[in-house]
């Protein structure tokens, strides 16, 4: 990654950032906003009807059934796509430790972007929990009786207590950073939300910034550590890892194979946000080009190492395969779907290559389209993944196996409507908070941190 | 010699036995342990007196209740306090409570106390029954740590005391449990014999009927398949597993799977439920059914509906049994949980093994019986042999060993000496096998004949599930109410 070593603004637009840049979407509300918001709320009012149609008439209402002698598979869609948000979740953290911990300053303009789209995917992650199960109405009371006991063997418990975590320190991560821009910003901030600003600058004094900062760091230590290792490259593949009934899915490599989707959806997540917020509020001097590109770059990378791990276990399922695993990796390797999904990535792959061969084959419009075919093939890839597991189990003599499944109506207008969720959380966050850091700006300005900037209070 | 003086020489005998090198081989041991090393031996030491008759069985456990609990969490030392202290005084035989309270250890624990662990009167055993099912699992594990340090403390010697005393009476099932020398307490499981099955699904129809499954929920199921060097056709009977280590149970994010402590019966707590349907994934043997949909028999046709979960466990342990066997109760068992018969919507379901029939609720001519080897005893088959793998004098141990000895008949080659847990033993040579066993599940079904290679393919039997008018792909009849795709 040579572009990463070079310093922040660039590009052919660049001015001078100023404060006025970062509180304009406080400020000013344009058409393009409501058009959007308003699309989005229609799609997402059309799933809330479509799940409460599979709330009213059972999950039967969707394309999954039992494995075994039924013919079917229990998981599909809907974990698939709960992988997929969890794996989208990781892009704040990993921009965070960048900037924070590995003195990645070039990224600063989108890591707190990228922290707030891990609080949003996140949400949408809980959200398929529940929406996955059966009785969704007992989830907290059941779940909450039995955590002392079911804490030491379920996955599906370490899943739900890391990504709590995972959430609970992010929040407070981007809570503690809030607090130092909202103060100085405070007079450009809407004043109806007042009530809300003073909560969060409850107690604030100059001398805090220095600690902060320090708990900042470490917080984002104890994240950087969690996320990839706990979460997305241990408690999340572990749900899949661990099980010999299904030999698609046993194996050590489950862990860093889901850590580099995780990342790779995460780098296209943020490219995309951020193409999309400096269009819609003339931020080409922040988020530049040039951050655009190292962007692209490192989702070359975390995409290159994705496929490197389906070599592995493609050549491990066919070279001299135990009979399960054989027949698991067989059926992959010949699915359509599976080539689909894998395409779609190497097509972007191909991109990112060129254009770090031949930097004019760059532009951020076809970075957005790279993005847009990495999300699509992870999640292709990521449903397919679990309903090929459960097609192809360790017993498979049943007449039922391999099972069909084909997502249902419903179960597809769940993709489209948290989606559309995660955008509507987007649009109302920006109202509220500044999604770029002031220390972002004043890094680009050239200026010293702190307490210089306190003035006209 | 008077008696004074033979007590004192049985008493030189005893410190003789517990010198130092005692001391010494006792203490690595306890070194090995999780447990403490000073508390064990001297309760070691102590054990040793009791036994000669040195200290009275009160006394032990009044002397040490405080440590116990303080290093174990709990006092589930198989001796009684004062009030208890005459093992087997108030023995009581009712066949349902037998075997209640088994932990991983009663052996130890059966043998002190009687087989009446749980109807006793005020022990701390039986207080801690009767505490609500939540706990069962702490108190089972706690048993296994006590099976732990015990053996490692030579408890194990107070068996053999227990057997001097004379044992339990009866020879129920349970009682014949507390006896047995395997070591483990109740768990039931079956013997199937697939050389005698004929493939004509008797089993799966009454199992239908008995539990009241939605349509393709079949939770008894017949496979006839054919290998790849077979020419004959050969049936695979799949109820489930009841596995010791069940991976469904392991999963389970809210405990509604779980193990009954009583009988080792693997349960479906349908009370709390989330359908999360892991315990599906996590099964290698695609025993679970899930109720996408609203069951088939709306729950009001269920003999016991009207009871109240609640209700039932505010009740006491007798009063509970005794109101679910007026009622005919078919849906809970005698703890009040619903987790028999077919589950409700958005909760997972499978094959049960009739727990509220081994509670005496449909009467006690059914305790031990289950309605699919009913079915298969009817139609002369008697392929299926239910009942305690770990009594043996049970009906599949007794018929494992009338197999070994028919085949013997055939064989003089074959060690006599069969014990159906050890992989040495004849019955391996009769070919028997338990299915998928090295995935580690340890599951509680043998079955006898030949058993289906990696490569095995379902084919249509004798008797097809049409024929018999039972819907067999279920995920045909889903399709019907799936909205959209699907079929595309």
């Amino acid at each position: 990654m040579s572009t990463d070593t070079s310093t922040g603004a660039g590009g052919p637009d660049a001015t001078t950032p100023t404060r006025d840049d970062i509180v304009r979407p406080l400020q000013h509300t344009q058409k393009p906003f409501f058009i959007v918001g308003a699309a989005a709320s229609l799609v997402a009012l059309l799933w809330v009807i479509a799940w409460s149609w599979q709330l009213h008439n059972g999950l039967i209402v969707t394309d999954l059934a039992d494995w075994g002698s039924a013919g079917g598979v229990t998981w599909g869609l809907y974990i698939g796509a709960f992988i997929w948000w969890v794996g989208i979740a990781h892009g704040g953290i990993i921009l965070s430790a960048a900037v924070r911990l590995f003195g990645m300053k070039k990224y600063q303009p989108v890591a707190r972007i990228a922290e707030l789209l891990t609080l949003g995917a996140l949400s949408m992650a809980g959200l398929y929990i529940v929406v996955h199960t059966g009785r969704p109405d007992r989830i907290v009371t059941s779940v909450v009786m039995a955590y002392p006991n079911t804490v030491h063997s379920s996955p599906l418990v370490w899943d739900v207590t890391v990504i709590t975590l995972y959430m609970v320190m992010t929040a407070t991560y981007l809570g503690l950073t809030l607090r130092y821009d909202v103060k100085r910003l405070r007079t450009d901030l809407p004043e109806i939300l007042d009530p809300l600003y003073d909560v969060m600058t409850l107690g604030y004094s100059e001398t805090e910034d220095r600690i902060i900062e320090r708990m900042v760091w470490w917080l984002a230590l104890g994240i950087i550590i969690m996320a990839p290792l706990l979460l997305h490259g241990g408690v999340i593949p572990w749900l899949f890892a661990l099980m010999p009934s299904m030999p698609g899915w046993q194996g050590g490599v489950q862990g860093p194979q889901f850590l580099t989707i995780a990342l790779t959806s995460a780098v296209a997540g943020i490219i995309i946000i951020s193409s999309v917020l400096r269009r819609g509020y003339d931020w080409y001097h922040i988020l530049t080009d040039d951050v655009i590109r190292g962007l692209t770059l490192w989702l070359g990378l975390f995409a290159l190492l994705f496929i490197w791990l389906q070599l592995q276990q493609i050549i491990t399922g066919v070279y001299a395969p135990e009979v399960a695993a054989g027949r698991a990796t067989a059926a992959k390797i010949t699915a359509p779907v599976y080539w689909f999904a894998i395409g779609l990535v190497v097509i972007a792959l191909a991109y990112i290559f060129a254009q770090a061969v031949k930097p004019q084959v760059f532009t951020v419009r076809r970075s957005i389209v790279a993005s847009v075919l990495m999300l699509a093939g992870t999640l292709v890839e990521k449903i397919f993944f679990v309903v090929e597991g459960l097609m192809y189990p360790h017993m498979y003599m049943y007449y039922g196996t391999p099972g069909t499944y084909f997502p249902s109506i419903i179960e597809m207008m769940s993709i489209a409507g948290t989606i559309a969720l995660c955008t509507l959380f987007f649009m109302g966050v920006i109202k509220v908070v500044p999604v770029i850091e002031l220390h972002a700006i004043e890094e680009l300005r050239g200026e010293e941190h702190g307490s210089s900037e306190v003035e006209e209070r | 010699m008077s008696t004074e003086d033979m007590t004192d020489t049985v008493d030189e005998a005893l410190e003789d036995r517990l010198d130092e090198s005692w001391e010494a081989e006792m203490r690595a041991l306890l070194d090995e342990t999780d447990y403490d090393t000073e508390l064990g031996l001297e309760m070691a030491k102590d054990a040793q007196r009791l036994i000669a008759g040195q200290i009275s069985e009160a006394t032990f456990h009044e002397k040490y209740t405080g440590a116990v609990v303080e290093e174990f969490g709990v006092d589930d030392r198989p001796t009684a306090p004062a009030a208890r202290s005459d093992p087997g005084a108030d023995a009581d035989d009712d066949g349902d409570s037998v075997g209640d309270g088994h932990g991983d250890q009663p052996g130890i624990l059966e043998t002190m106390l009687g087989r009446d662990v749980a109807d006793g009167d005020g022990g701390m055993v039986t207080s801690l029954s009767e505490i609500d099912p939540d706990t069962d699992q702490t108190r089972r594990e706690t048993m296994k740590k006590m099976g732990a340090a015990g053996a490692v403390l030579g408890l194990g010697a107070w068996g053999t005391s227990e057997a001097l005393q004379g044992g339990p009476e009866e020879p129920s099932v349970g009682t014949a449990a507390a006896q047995a020398d395997d070591g483990d307490g109740m768990q039931y499981g079956m013997v199937i014999d697939l050389e005698r099955c004929d493939g004509c699904l008797q089993c799966v129809t009454a199992c239908i009927d008995e539990n009241q499954t939605s349509a393709g929920a079949n939770w008894m199921y017949v496979l006839a398949y054919e290998d790849e060097h077979t020419e004959s056709q050969n049936f695979l009977v799949r109820p489930c597993q009841h596995c010791t280590n069940a991976p469904c149970e392991k999963v389970c994010p809210v405990e509604a799977r779980h193990t009954r402590d009583r009988d080792g019966l693997v349960l479906t707590n349908y009370e709390i439920c989330i359908g999360c349907r892991y315990c599906q994934v996590a099964c290698p043997y695609g025993v679970n059914y899930f109720q996408w949909g609203e069951p088939d028999t709306p729950y009001d046709e269920l003999p016991g509906s009207e009871n109240d979960h609640d209700a039932l466990k505010e009740l006491s342990d007798d009063e509970r049994h005794d109101h679910l066997v007026e009622t005919g109760d078919h849906i809970h068992d005698d703890r009040g949980q619903w987790n028999d018969m077919r589950p409700p919507q958005g909760v997972m379901g499978k094959c049960t093994m009739c727990p509220s029939r081994q509670d005496g609720h449909q009467g006690d001519e059914k305790v031990g019986t289950v309605a699919c080897a009913d079915a298969c005893d009817l139609a002369g088959m008697s392929s299926i042999h239910f009942g305690d793998m770990n009594d043996p004098e049970s009906r599949p141990r007794q018929y494992l060993r009338q197999r070994v000895e028919r085949d013997l008949d055939d064989d003089t080659d074959l060690d006599t000496d069969a014990d159906w847990s050890e992989s040495t033993t004849p019955w391996r040579k009769l070919s028997a096998f338990r299915l998928l066993e090295e995935l580690g599940t340890e599951p509680n079904v043998v079955y006898l004949g030949n058993e289906p290679g990696p490569n095995a393919e379902q084919v249509d039997g004798p008797v097809t599930y049409d024929a018999i008018g039972v819907q067999d792909d279920r995920k045909d009849h889903l399709d019907e109410l799936t909205v959209g795709g699907g079929g595309l």
